[in-house]
């Protein structure tokens, strides 16, 4: 049908396939010449590049892309889905030892098993959520596009003198006669517009007044903002680009960050609490932390890094620094967050000594550390290989020890002894540092006949080490963050000049002293009509604002 | 007398001011068809006292914001009856911008009733100063609550501009098919706002009465390692308990018009103690809110838009319309600052992440997306005026679930804002 229609207008104008108003002079060109009701103004009329004739599988997924419609329904289409992942929490924000499986119908019984059934546990990351999101990027793209270009043109070489049906069929219009020479009064007129900050360009008894041009590109920085914003996001799913662990270090303990060179040491962790006095009436007696905050140094691994290394890893301090939560440990694209803290103590190392319960005889003491003990330990005439350790000690479904975690809740270390008295290939013994442990699991028992030879004994509490918290720190490194700030800002510069400026722009002939003018904005209707008003009050036509409303719709 | 009190007495006065600014602003409209007088002189006039009054009124409640700030050493915005206050705050500060640029006294017949109401729901909320947590002391955090709560505010200025185009286009005369469905939506809106005041006033009635009941749940868990743990919460009603919470027992409970003991008990699927108190409350708001529509329908023998509907006979419904979408276009770039860019910026710099998906913040990204929805739809044809309107109602409902609906719905990391 399309490429049916002539589009050369009277004017002597070649316009595209699927143009409204001549990019010229602007006569409507495909509706019924009889009609007249405001004109259609988005984009000035001008053909976009998807209203092709003869489209090609190219061209129609460009078609597709291209209308506000679908990327209104993408919009609607995502916001709802993103409702659906609120309505329980999501699988991320929960930490260790966490069954998702299980967690849902456990605690939400049926809702929750066909949630996690569904795959809304994790909304934000599945596949279809992501192809939201990129179908998004794409229309931003292909709207913004197929629009940008062609407004550019048409608004770069714009025509003064309009023809008449486009001035009188625009949505704010005056009509009357002006007495006198006509381009005097087009001059008169003109003064006045430019105390409202207006551009005249005129020619003869025509006018053309126009100001804020650039608000009408805000949409499309705001657009180019978004698919920065989006490509960012979608970067960090590139390998290296983004890195987000947690480590848990007591007091006094140093660990390797994983994936990284680096090593971080917690050398005392600090909470401070609300006094009763600074809490209102209701919340006194509980306890709110008011500060909490960790003494870290990070390290940098020069030699036997890695979990292949042989040897001790051989650390180069970089950095001392107090973690607090808002006021991270940055070094090198590397952020460590204060995240948590647990204040309960944890069993750091004990000193015991072996005691021979036939002679009285005791050897050592000798360190204990819970956790990387040395394997062999040479006591007088005893020696001992540490066979195997248990973080938890516990009795797993098959009967075997097992341990529940990786804390040191309740620590059993088997050794293997030999010495005077026992077998060559050395008798087992197991050791639980901790008293209760030693009643629960009855560890005399479990030791049976060496129970009556040799003991492994703690002498007193100074021989007892805690930690007495651990921090939780939050290790994080995210390339794409620069790109999504740029983008936001960006963005934010875009909506700005698209919603707080607007392009408006009045059209005014004069034909036998007869005055026809139209005015035509992006937005705020009531602004435009105000200039107009005011112009025309200043050069003696005095209107009501609202009267010089045509009708239509406040797009 | 300290600042923190000194800057109770002013919300008080914000407070009548505004009840007295909301009466004015009906004296402007209805009082031009009183006889004896020239409408237009009356609207001058009256449109003069009401805007001072409003104006005096946004004074007194900027003085409460900032004498409390001084006093209790934190920016008021940190609990839910500060932010609730703010938003009040935030709402007359845009009205006052729109209607600089529109003069339409009607605004304020529709916006400051909206205010009133807030600021008498935010006091339902403990009063007092609460110490803040370590996470939230961050300059971003005044930044990122002020300018969100303010592009908010502009969208219920956009929301009371849409509700007053459609009181004003729904004729509540006529029996189509068409005219019956909108006047049942507007009609049910209203409602719900009169839901919204049998609400706070319950609250005070009983508060005020110094009602209260006490409840006891136990909780049993099995945890993984296969001991059981049992858990007592207790929960304090300040409302008769219709409904108790699931498998509690009452401790203490004032007897109510002979009401001794709880109706019902709340279903197994409410999960925690205090989804039961928040269903009595849900009940109660109900009964209350439908006792005060009757009271109103007997008054005036007709429905509540049917009442309000002739005030607006000459207002030009195309002003109503271009002022509700300015409001919300206005608004939208200041929303997207605050509530998404400077939040960004403030939870990257307090958690290392600048997004995680945290219930408040995927809301927040609703209400945005909601609202960029409503900008597109308003380039399209036939998106104008009612349907519009309905957009703005609606995207109101959305900011009012995101801020305070996620909190008592929803937990997450936000829920420190809860009660």
């Amino acid at each position: 049908m399309l490429a049916l229609h002539n589009t050369k207008c009277e004017c002597g104008h070649q316009n595209a396939v699927g143009t409204v108003l001549c990019e010229s002079c602007g006569k409507p060109l495909m509706e019924d010449m009889e009609n007249d009701a405001p004109l259609e103004m988005r984009y000035d009329g001008v053909a976009r590049r998807s209203q092709k004739s003869n489209p090609n599988p190219i061209d129609k997924i460009w078609n597709f892309f291209s209308s506000v419609k679908i990327a209104v329904y993408l919009i609607v289409i995502t916001l709802v889905t993103a409702m659906f992942g609120t309505i329980y929490p999501q699988e991320g924000s929960f930490l260790n030892n966490f069954k998702p499986s299980v967690y849902y119908e456990e605690t939400y019984g049926l809702p929750g098993k066909l949630y996690y059934k569904l795959g809304l546990s994790h909304t934000y990351d599945s596949w279809w959520f992501i192809t939201l999101l990129v179908m998004i990027g794409t229309s931003l793209v292909i709207c913004s596009l197929d629009r940008v270009l062609p407004l550019y043109r048409a608004l770069s070489k714009q025509q003064i003198r309009k023809h008449l049906r486009f001035i009188t069929r625009q949505k704010t219009v005056y009509a009357g006669q002006v007495e006198g020479n006509t381009d005097e009064w087009v001059k008169e007129f003109s003064v006045h517009l430019k105390k409202k900050g207006y551009k005249i360009h005129t020619d003869g008894s025509a006018l053309l007044a126009e100001k804020n041009r650039f608000s009408r590109w805000g949409p499309y920085i705001n657009h180019i903002g978004l698919i920065l914003f989006l490509l960012a996001i979608l970067g960090r799913s590139l390998p290296g680009w983004q890195m987000d662990s947690y480590v848990n270090i007591p007091d006094g303990d140093t660990v390797p960050i994983e994936g990284t060179n680096y090593y971080v040491k917690n050398e005392k962790f600090t909470v401070e609490y609300y006094k009763d006095e600074e809490l209102p009436p209701e919340l006194q007696g509980t306890i709110r932390a008011k500060k909490y905050e960790t003494n870290a140094i990070l390290y940098k691994c020069t030699d036997n890094c890695g979990d292949d290394a042989t040897g001790e890893p051989v650390l180069q301090q970089v950095k001392q620094q107090e973690i607090e939560v808002n006021h991270p440990l940055k070094h090198d694209g590397l952020k460590l967050y204060q995240f948590d803290y647990d204040v309960t103590p944890k069993l750091k190392s004990v000193s015991p000594m072996l005691v021979n319960k036939e002679t009285g005889e005791s050897y050592g003491p000798f360190e204990l550390p819970m956790k990387d003990a040395p394997l062999d330990y040479t006591l007088g005439p005893y020696k001992m290989k540490l066979a195997a350790n248990y973080m938890e000690f516990g009795i797993g479904e098959d009967g075997e020890p097992v341990t529940l975690s990786r804390d040191p809740n309740a620590p059993a270390f088997i050794f293997l002894i030999t010495g005077p008295g026992l077998p060559e290939k050395g008798q087992p013994y197991i050791y639980f540092p901790m008293q209760k442990d030693k009643e629960k699991f009855d560890q005399d028992k479990l030791n049976a006949s060496i129970a009556d030879k040799l003991e492994i004994k703690v002498d007193g509490m100074d021989n007892v080490h805690f930690a007495e918290a651990s921090t939780y720190l939050n290790v994080r490194k995210d390339k794409a963050l620069t790109y999504v700030w740029y983008g936001a800002a960006i963005s934010m510069l875009g909506l700005l000049l698209g919603s707080y400026w607007q392009h408006r722009r009045i059209w005014l002939r004069i034909d036998d002293g007869r005055l026809s003018l139209g005015a035509h904005t992006n937005k705020n209707w009531y602004g435009m009509r105000a200039d107009v008003a005011y112009a025309l009050r200043k050069s003696g036509i005095a209107v009501e604002p609202k009267s010089l409303d045509n009708g239509g719709n406040n797009a | 007398m300290s600042y923190v009190d000194f800057s109770s007495d002013a919300f008080i006065v914000a407070f009548f001011l505004y009840c007295f600014a909301f009466l004015f602003y009906v004296v402007t409209i209805a009082g031009k068809k009183w006889s004896n007088r020239d409408p237009e002189k009356h609207e001058k006039r009256w449109s003069r006292i009401s805007f001072v009054t409003s104006t005096l009124g946004l004074i007194a409640h900027l003085t409460f914001f900032f004498t409390r700030w001084f006093g209790s050493g934190q920016i008021p915005t940190s609990n839910m009856y500060e932010f609730i206050t703010f938003l009040g705050m935030a709402i007359m500060i845009a009205f006052t911008v729109v209607y600089a640029i529109y003069r339409k006294p009607l605004l304020g017949m529709f916006s400051l009733p909206l205010v009133v109401l807030v600021i008498a729901y935010a006091s339902v909320f403990p009063q007092e100063v609460q110490p803040l947590i370590p996470a939230l002391s961050s300059i971003w955090l005044k930044v990122h609550v002020t300018t969100a709560a303010l592009g908010e505010a502009f969208f219920a200025v956009g929301f009371a501009a849409g509700m007053m185009y459609l009181i004003r286009v729904v004729d509540f005369k006529q029996t189509s098919k068409e005219a019956r469905r909108d006047q049942f939506w507007v009609e049910f809106s209203l409602y719900t706002i009169v839901l919204v005041i049998g609400f706070i006033a319950v609250v005070f009635i009983f508060r005020g009465a110094g009602y209260e009941a006490t409840f006891n749940q136990e909780k049993v868990t099995i945890d993984s390692k296969g001991v059981d743990h049992s858990s007592e919460d207790t929960t304090k009603y300040t409302l008769p308990p219709i409904v108790k919470p699931y498998n509690s027992q009452a401790v203490e409970m004032d007897s109510f018009l002979g009401m001794d003991k709880p109706l019902f008990e709340a279903p197994s699927w409410m999960n925690g103690i205090n989804a039961g108190r928040k269903l009595n409350t849900v009940i109660w708001s109900v009964i209350a809110g439908s006792i005060l529509y009757g009271i109103i329908r007997l008054l005036f023998r007709k429905r509540i838009g049917a009442v309000i509907h002739p005030l607006m006979g000459d207002i030009d419904p195309e002003d109503l319309d271009e002022i509700s979408y300015r409001a919300i276009a206005i608004g939208f770039p200041i929303f997207t600052l605050g509530a998404l860019i400077f939040a960004m910026i403030w939870a990257n710099i307090a958690w290392g992440r600048f997004w995680g998906w945290d219930p408040k913040e995927v809301w927040a990204l609703i209400s945005w997306l909601y609202y960029s929805a409503y900008l597109h739809f308003r380039l399209s044809r036939g998106w104008q005026g009612k349907r519009s309107s309905w957009l703005a109602v609606i995207g109101f409902v959305v900011i009012l679930f995101t801020l305070v609906g996620v909190n008592l719905v929803i937990a997450g990391l936000h829920s420190y804002a809860g009660v």
